[in-house]
């Protein structure tokens, strides 16, 4: 790991002001992802701007405005404790699931929910200096296109990047329409609504998400929805517990009887950013909740799929698990996997 | 003594269980030392080549750097000491990616491994041998003379004859040990001797393999090595990072710790070799096997031959008149394969078990029945006697434990929910040896007690050796566990034998055995009396107020064993859950059926036993190292892509042992359980995703993709 200096602050506009000073320095919170990095050589900051002392922790319901009736979560705040809120487990049970679903326990400790958002791509050939990686080091070529890229994305991908984002709790997030609450540099607030947030690779796979230098996530809100009592989240991956997705989708049903009002559905492990499955999502609204309509709604999406040499099973993986996860929504969010 | 009196048998908590849960136990680089200076590796980034130029100017510049060592300033090793995979930075040559090309010395760890970044290597690249799947083809005889073809009858002239025919290539993966405990040195010098703090399985092995390496004579080397975090054979055979922190300490004259990161360990310290196997059976119409062939591909270092004996279980496991066992091997730019738990045998069981599933439901028969009517009499390679052999109990008390009478014969009918469940059956086997060790037993009358203390240069991987060894000494003395003290781990004390292939349990038990006859004896002649009901050394040592008495003694094997065919042997019943949506696999149940000689301690026996099971789960569903060939190097870096076993993956598992009085391999009768409790696992469990979903596995690991 290189030398940095560390700094810590209680107050956001030093936090912002801090990093804006230094073009090298970084935010710091749980650091699970951003240390991983520095230790690997990827992530080269010399100074450390820690951010766990600000007041940004706490998950309150929203009782006024455009979101009435939802939840804001804290940036700072732990993924645990975000998973584990009374308000979240009874009105977003989507969001405890997804969280829940990724890495461990440990991990979910330390973890904060702006880190979380922000964490970086796992491809193993960004992690590894000696590869060639058009996102660590643009211009150098993407190793993972023609290589070992099972784990790679089958949706939006660009001839310079092929990686997929790792997060499961923004798949639920890009499921339940959240919005990302940001302090810009020049002190000003900025929501950004998450499908907008992340981006595709294009020719700029250096850039994971749509935020400005200097940016810090304050919060992320929920708004009220009525997918509490009919949503899933499946994950598929090559172990039960602490792997990355191969694919995961976050499903949510309103219901009235067995027709189908509204339906949201993101999947994870397909793309660069979550992949919201609009395809399926327009095939379903007004439909029965059959499972010969899911199958049918989770081939609309997946019809468009451009696979890689190793993830061609994700195509019908992402078929399977779209339906799976209809399924259990269907049954109910209590019901087992 | 009265069993009840007895401690081998009992299941006693292990003895070191509390200095290793209040992190007491000192593990290689739990050790203080003064003045103590911090090593890293760095490691080519090619596969195959030679390095034109290594600057290390601005990592020698950097903060706290002492020193940087590479082919350029290392001192003249003798590369044929012994040191397995080489890269003890003799030559620019690169034989295969991420091999060691020097070598940082600093104050800190951090600042060593900083300083590594700031190195800069220019080579000229020579197309590597890389790619695994073009090479198998050209693959040739290996040079070893112990893996030429074995021959019995005409294994391939009669397959053409059987009635039923199962003809199938079974695939595995590269491997990684990974022991919880990375491999890690502290060197220490004193003048012309060096001590050397360091994990390994075989304490003798090391010391001359070190010392023969380093140019010194045996004598001055010392490895210490009383606690290991694991080793699974990575630490059998020991590798140029050991060197390396001793050449490190010499350089600058201090005491030098070098433990290898998690990611080093891919290229670092062996790995099990990637294997393709082809099995040709040969069955009649009733299920008896005429003909079984089993034909291995796998791969090698470039400049080195290891291969796994994958076809060893199928020499024994079934009667069959016409047998080929074979092996090809294509050498590659890859570190040197090596020792894995079982080897040879849990990925040869793999193809082997799996074939006899595949042939039991062509031929519409149970699959414990195929293997109860192919049992053999003797052992069918050469013609030798069991020394005993418990496969058919293993089977039926497996089958009635398990509850197998409840398995669907028909795949794929058996589902809850989303979920197909299906159960498994495979066999394994593993050698059973003692090798020579020698042991002292030291005796001191206090108070009305006498302490006994045993010195072997024995090693403990963390399985429960020490344990063992106590309990064997206090029924060999007749003095309670807590008088005794266990010494091992320390090349000083008395030669041992090592924790690997199975034959330490043996070895060593037998050695410290034999001392406390031996102590009894000559306690009994200095006594000069008579006793019509053998008194034991306590009582000797204290009716004869014998103050302090000791004796050592060199144990080999009982010369008879030779003539026998002495093997542990297991059954393995699994049962799986298999999610028809999203292939995803949950090994709900598993239950381990081992006839295994004497066991010393139920507790820690079975603790083996389930600790090779949840590797064989891993092996069986999640484990693989990825090679790019492109370059060489593994696409697989971390335990976040090599995956082994959470906890969730595992169910309920169960270890059963039936009960064996076996005194033919060695006096106390002891088997060894090290390596068998992987034989056979993952052949049980891909024959229950068989069961389960009809579909049959023969490339591991079975990930989800395979099974949608
Ligand atoms: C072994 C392992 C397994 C894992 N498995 C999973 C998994 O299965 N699923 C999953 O979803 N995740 C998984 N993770 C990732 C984990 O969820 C992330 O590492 C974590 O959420 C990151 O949060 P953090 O607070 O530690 O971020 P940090 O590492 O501290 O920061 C990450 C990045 O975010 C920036 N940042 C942090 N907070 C803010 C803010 N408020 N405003 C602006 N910038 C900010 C930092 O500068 C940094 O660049 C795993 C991680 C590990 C180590
Ligand atoms: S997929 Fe993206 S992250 Fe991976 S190597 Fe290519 S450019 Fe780098």
């Amino acid at each position: 790991m290189r030398p940095f200096k560390y700094t810590s602050t209680n107050s956001t506009s030093d936090a912002t002001n801090l990093l804006v000073k230094n073009p090298n320095a970084h935010f710091l919170a749980g650091g699970t992802n951003l240390i991983d990095l520095m230790k690997e050589d990827v992530e080269r900051p010399d100074e450390l701007i820690d951010l766990t002392r600000l007041d940004l922790t706490s998950v309150s319901a929203i009782t006024t405005g455009l979101n009435n009736g939802g939840v804001t979560i804290g940036a700072v705040g732990k993924n645990t404790d975000a998973a584990n809120h009374q308000l979240i487990r009874q009105n977003f049970p989507l969001l405890t699931k997804a969280i829940l679903a990724g890495a461990s326990a440990q991990i979910r400790n330390m973890a904060t929910n702006g880190g979380n958002l922000l964490q970086r791509t796992r491809c193993s050939y960004f992690y590894d200096t000696a590869m060639p990686c058009n996102k660590r080091s643009p211009g150098t070529g993407c190793a993972a296109k023609e290589g070992i890229n099972r784990m790679h994305a089958i949706f939006g991908w660009s001839e310079d990047c092929v990686a997929v984002y790792p997060s499961d709790m923004a798949i639920a997030l890009s499921a339940l329409d959240a919005n990302v609450k940001v302090m810009q540099a020049d002190g000003k607030i900025r929501s950004i609504p998450i499908q907008d947030f992340h981006r595709l690779p294009g020719n700029h796979p250096e850039k994971d998400n749509n935020l400005n230098r200097g940016d810090l996530i304050t919060s992320i809100e929920i708004p009220k929805n009525k997918f509490a009592a009919h949503s899933a989240y499946v994950k598929v991956r090559d172990r039960n517990s602490y792997a990355f997705a191969l694919v995961s989708v976050a499903a949510g049903l309103e219901l009235d009887g067995n027709k189908i009002v509204s339906a949201h559905i993101s999947m994870g492990g397909v793309a660069h950013k979550p992949w919201r499955a609009l395809k399926s999502e327009a095939f379903l609204k007004g439909k029965a909740a059959t499972t010969a309509n899911f199958k049918a709604a989770a081939e609309a999406e997946m019809v468009d799929a451009k696979t890689l040499s190793h993830n061609k099973f994700k195509v019908d993986l992402g078929k399977n698990t779209i339906v799976s996860a209809l399924e259990i929504a269907l049954r109910g969010t209590d019901s087992k996997a | 003594m009265e069993e009840k009196n007895k401690s081998i048998g009992k299941a006693v908590n292990r003895i070191d269980g509390i200095l290793k849960i209040t992190g007491k136990a000192t593990y290689a680089t739990d050790y203080p030392a003064k003045n103590m200076a911090f090593a890293v590796i760095f490691k080519s980034t090619i596969a195959a080549g030679t390095i034109t130029n290594i600057d290390t100017t601005l990592a020698e510049k950097a903060k706290g750097v002492l020193t940087v060592i590479t082919h350029k300033n290392a001192p003249k090793l003798n590369e044929k000491g012994g040191i397995r995979g080489g890269a003890l930075l003799q030559s620019p040559e690169i034989l295969f990616y991420g091999q060691n090309i020097g070598v940082v010395v600093a104050e800190t760890f951090e600042q060593a491994t900083h300083a590594a970044h700031l190195i800069k290597v220019d080579y000229q690249k020579k197309e590597g041998k890389t790619d695994f799947e073009k090479l198998a083809p050209s693959a040739a005889t290996p040079k070893g003379k112990e893996l030429a073809d074995l021959v019995r009858g005409d294994a391939k002239g009669t397959l053409n004859t059987a009635a039923i025919k199962v003809e199938e290539i079974y695939e595995t993966p590269i491997e990684h040990h990974h022991p919880m405990e990375p491999h890690s040195t502290i060197a220490v010098w004193e003048d012309d001797k060096v001590i050397l703090y360091n994990g390994s399985q075989i304490i003798n092995g090391a010391q001359t393999a070190a010392a023969e390496t380093l140019n010194l004579k045996p004598e001055q080397v010392r490895i210490v090595s009383p606690f290991i975090g694991g080793g699974f054979g990575s630490k059998g055979g020991q590798w140029a990072n050991l060197i390396l922190t001793a050449v490190a300490a010499k350089a600058i004259s201090r005491p030098v710790k070098l433990a290898l990161t998690r990611q080093q360990m891919f290229n670092s310290v062996g790995l099990r070799q990637q294997n393709i196997q082809k099995i040709s059976l040969g069955a009649t119409k009733e299920g008896k096997l005429i003909s079984l062939a089993h034909e291995t591909t796998t791969q090698t270092a470039i400049d080195n031959e290891f291969l796994e004996p994958c076809g060893d279980c199928s020499k024994i496991m079934y009667e069959v008149p016409n047998s080929l066992i074979s092996y090809k091997v294509a050498p590659m730019n890859i570190i040197l394969p090596t020792y894995t738990r079982g080897p040879g045998k849990s990925t040869g069981s793999f193809a082997l078990e799996s074939a006899m599933d595949e042939l039991a439901h062509k031929l519409k028969m149970d699959p414990i029945e195929l293997r109860l009517k192919n049992e053999p009499q003797k052992d069918p390679s050469n013609g030798k006697p069991w020394s005993s052999r418990k496969t058919v109990e293993c089977l039926k008390e497996g089958a009635k434990a398990f509850g197998w009478e409840k398995r669907k014969p028909t795949p794929g009918t058996n589902k809850i929910g989303d979920d197909l469940i299906g159960y498994g059956v495979a066999c394994g086997t593993y050698p059973a040896r003692q090798r020579d060790s020698s042991a002292i037993v030291k005796l001191t009358k206090s108070g009305a007690n006498v302490l006994a203390t045993v010195e072997i240069a024995a090693s403990d991987l963390g399985t429960g050796t020490n344990t063992i060894l106590a309990q064997t000494a206090a029924d060999g003395l007749g003095i309670s566990l807590e008088y005794i003290t266990v010494k091992l781990g320390d090349s000083n004390l008395p030669p041992a034998a090592g924790s690997v292939g199975s034959v330490g349990a043996a070895s060593f038990a037998n050695a410290v055995n034999d001392a406390c006859t031996k102590i009894t004896d000559e306690l009994l002649v200095k006594s000069g009396k008579q006793f019509f009901v053998r008194p034991t050394a306590y009582q000797l040592m204290v009716s004869e107020n014998i103050s302090e008495f000791q004796t050592r003694v060199d144990a080999k094997a009982p010369k008879e064993a030779d003539q026998y065919s002495a093997h542990s042997f297991n059954a393995n019943f699994a049962e799986v859950r298999v999610n028809a949506l999203t292939g995803m696999v949950k090994v709900t149940r598993f239950l381990a059926v081992t006839g295994a000689g004497k066991i010393l301690n139920p507790k820690t026996a079975r603790s083996q036993i389930i600790g090779g099971n949840i590797w064989g789960i891993g092996m069986a569903l999640s484990e693989e190292s990825v090679i790019d060939p492109r370059w060489g190097n593994f696409a697989t870096r971390s335990f976040g892509d090599y995956h082994v076993p959470s906890n969730l993956d595992v169910g309920k598992l169960d270890a059963m042992f039936i009960n064996e009085d076996d005194k033919i391999p060695n006096k106390m009768g002891v088997k060894g359980i090290g390596e068998v409790g992987i034989v056979g696992v993952a052949a049980a469990i891909a024959n229950a995703i068989f069961n389960a979903t009809g579909k049959r596995i023969r490339k591991l690991p079975t990930t989800p993709d395979k099974l949608i």
